[in-house]
């Protein structure tokens, strides 16, 4: 139980903390903005300092590929195109349970606009259960699929059930197919999963399918993008530090490793987020510049999808758009992610139509879980299999005094 | 098995003795208020009379927003939101009025009621003239409590079928005073429903 009274102490000093870091913030956000325009040759310097700085800066930085300044208003919408979507939830392994399975759910929505107006809207379960199928194996290694790895099944999961739509697309019509939050897989990016789990999920599941779109995009008007509302990225913000850093190369271990943080020079811009640098710059409809990630993930893994992204300005917010190198190299095709993703989230009201259907479709909800579980056991008892739980899972279902 | 020539309104979503609610396969294709339908029950053919109908967001949490401020139409409405259609539902409750067994219409309630994702059909001209011989039915609907006041569903019943009759205005005379000796101690609901199917 929560104690408010306790917690409602410490929201005041939280206030008054806000209060105060406000006024710093105003002036750092001045500082970065003014920042964002630079000559021809500052910025060909900025990028091979951000090249150069790398292996060496501890910030994710944004790699600048266009003007930092820059702010592309959208072009007109074609007359009639398609939009597809997914989206996944899941319900995880209940470990107080004997019985091991897990299930994804994907929702799936396509779209038509035009002449020809239709809708598509779908819900997808896919129960998973058995020694085989609830755990990723090469050889002898074997690595369960439960909590963040079923997240990341999930997810390539959604991205498969958007190339298989993508296919059934009409060949002329422009279309766009949009990704729920990043196309950067985060999680595979540490040490928490072994190289078997990252070749199966990324290279052979996540590139595989990005490889298939990539091709049916070379011979139609296909574009895809991933969609992040409300970001929380400093990426850009990052890079300005490189304008404020004295040195050649952004070294901070070397050079500024023994300051505390907040007293480095480049401290002037620390909670800048990329987000508000570009609220006030692009008016409602465009894009920012395009950027490329450099997360190490992307760098090693993603070749010739490398991660570049844009920010968007809408009426109230910035999202972030992430595309594949190969929409970001083709003009037409990123000017038509772009105007599209602005038109779909113009529909829905801020956020794109097609995402918001299909997490609509993929949605489990809590008495979803329960009709699940309870479903199981009648399966189970049916067939006299024995789904014993444990004691712990019992005493939370079960309030007594 | 149905005749296919037959129109199919929609689908039995939820049954009781005495009503039952049926959701349209496309937005909007409602039967008017009064439509005589029929629904399968094992050997029983089910006779019922619309008496409601509503168009709604499929998932209760979801309410409708107005979207056409700046649309030229409602069409336009539809065509810039396609998931509306499949997003909104059309559905129908009809009061039972009788039921056919062994070939033999029985206007009084069913032993049992319609089954779930049974097909609703509208009748027929031929069905309506066949049902509507007797007017045990009105029996019924006086004594109905649906949300629809029974002095307008009685009135559009009958008018309704009296378009399939023969003789539409005898029909409809002989109804009134099928209707007087029911209701021959209110003379103001009488009064009502007399206005209101007046040939």
């Amino acid at each position: 139980m929560l104690n408010l009274n306790y917690v409602a102490a410490q929201m005041q000093n939280m206030v008054e903390q806000l209060k105060v870091g406000g006024h710093d913030k105003g002036a750092r956000l001045e500082k970065a903005r003014s920042l964002l325009a630079l000559n021809e040759p500052e910025f060909t310097n900025l990028k091979e300092k951000v090249a150069q700085s790398l292996n060496t800066s501890p910030f994710l930085l944004a790699g600048p590929v266009e003007p930092l300044y820059t702010h592309v208003p959208p072009i007109s919408i074609p007359e009639d195109f398609s939009i597809i979507a997914t989206d996944g939830s899941q319900i995880d392994v209940d470990r107080h349970q004997s019985t091991r399975c897990y299930l994804i759910n994907i929702g799936q929505v396509r779209l038509d606009y035009g002449q020809k107006t239709e809708a598509k809207l779908e819900s997808l379960p896919l129960l998973y259960a058995g020694d085989n199928d609830t755990v990723i194996a090469s050889g002898h290694q074997v690595q369960m699929v439960e909590g963040p790895l079923l997240n990341l099944k999930r997810s390539v999961d959604e991205c498969r059930h958007l190339k298989e739509m993508a296919t059934e697309l009409p060949t002329g019509q422009p279309a766009l197919a949009v990704i729920d939050g990043s196309l950067i897989m985060w999680q595979l990016s540490g040490k928490e999963f072994p190289d078997f789990v990252v070749t199966e999920l990324l290279d052979n599941g996540f590139m595989k399918y990005l490889d298939e779109m990539q091709a049916l995009a070379q011979k139609q008007p296909l574009s895809l993008a991933s969609y992040i509302s409300f970001p929380r990225s400093v990426n850009v913000a990052n890079t300005l530090r490189l304008l404020i850093c004295p040195n050649n190369t952004a070294d901070c271990s070397r050079h500024c490793g023994y300051k505390p943080v907040g007293q480095r020079p480049c401290d002037v811009l620390s909670g800048v987020q990329d987000q508000e640098l570009f609220f006030e710059l692009l008016v409602t409809g465009e894009r920012s510049a395009l950027f490329t990630s450099q997360a190490k993930i992307v760098r090693e893994k993603y070749a010739g999808h490398a991660v570049h992204f844009f920010y968007l300005k809408l009426e109230d917010e910035i999202a972030r758009v992430e595309i594949p190198q190969w929409i970001a190299r083709d003009k037409q095709k990123l000017d038509l992610t772009h105007a599209l993703i602005f038109d779909q989230c113009q529909r829905g009201n801020g956020y794109p139509v097609a995402l918001s259907e299909a997490h609509e479709q993929a949605v489990v909800s809590a008495s979803d879980r329960e009709n699940f579980q309870q479903l199981l056991a009648t399966w189970l008892a049916d067939e006299h299999i024995s789904s014993a739980s444990s004691a712990k899972s019992s005493s939370k279902k079960t309030k007594w005094l | 098995m149905q005749e296919l020539s037959q129109t199919r309104l929609g689908e039995v979503i939820q049954a009781s003795s005495t009503t039952f609610c049926a959701q349209c396969y496309e937005l909007y294709s409602l039967p008017p208020l009064g439509t005589l339908v029929k629904t399968n029950e094992g050997d029983n053919e089910l006779y019922a009379v619309v008496y409601q109908a509503f168009t709604e967001g499929i998932e209760p949490g979801r309410k409708p927003i107005a979207r056409g401020k700046d649309e030229p139409s409602e069409e336009a409405v539809f065509k810039a939101n396609p998931q509306l259609v499949k997003l909104l539902r059309s559905e129908f409750a009809a009061l039972v009025v009788g039921h056919k067994r062994d070939g033999r219409v029985n206007q009084y309630l069913p032993p049992r009621p319609a089954r779930l994702h049974g097909f609703v059909y509208e009748c027929s001209s031929e069905e309506i003239a066949g049902f509507s011989r007797c007017y045990t039915f009105l029996t019924l609907l006086v004594n109905a409590k649906a949300e629809t006041p029974s002095d307008e569903l009685i009135a559009a019943v009958l008018r309704l079928m009296s378009a399939s009759q023969e003789d539409p205005r005898a029909f409809l005379v002989n109804a009134g005073k099928e209707l007087a000796a029911l209701l021959g101690q209110d003379y103001a609901r009488l009064k009502a429903i007399l206005e209101r199917i007046k040939p």
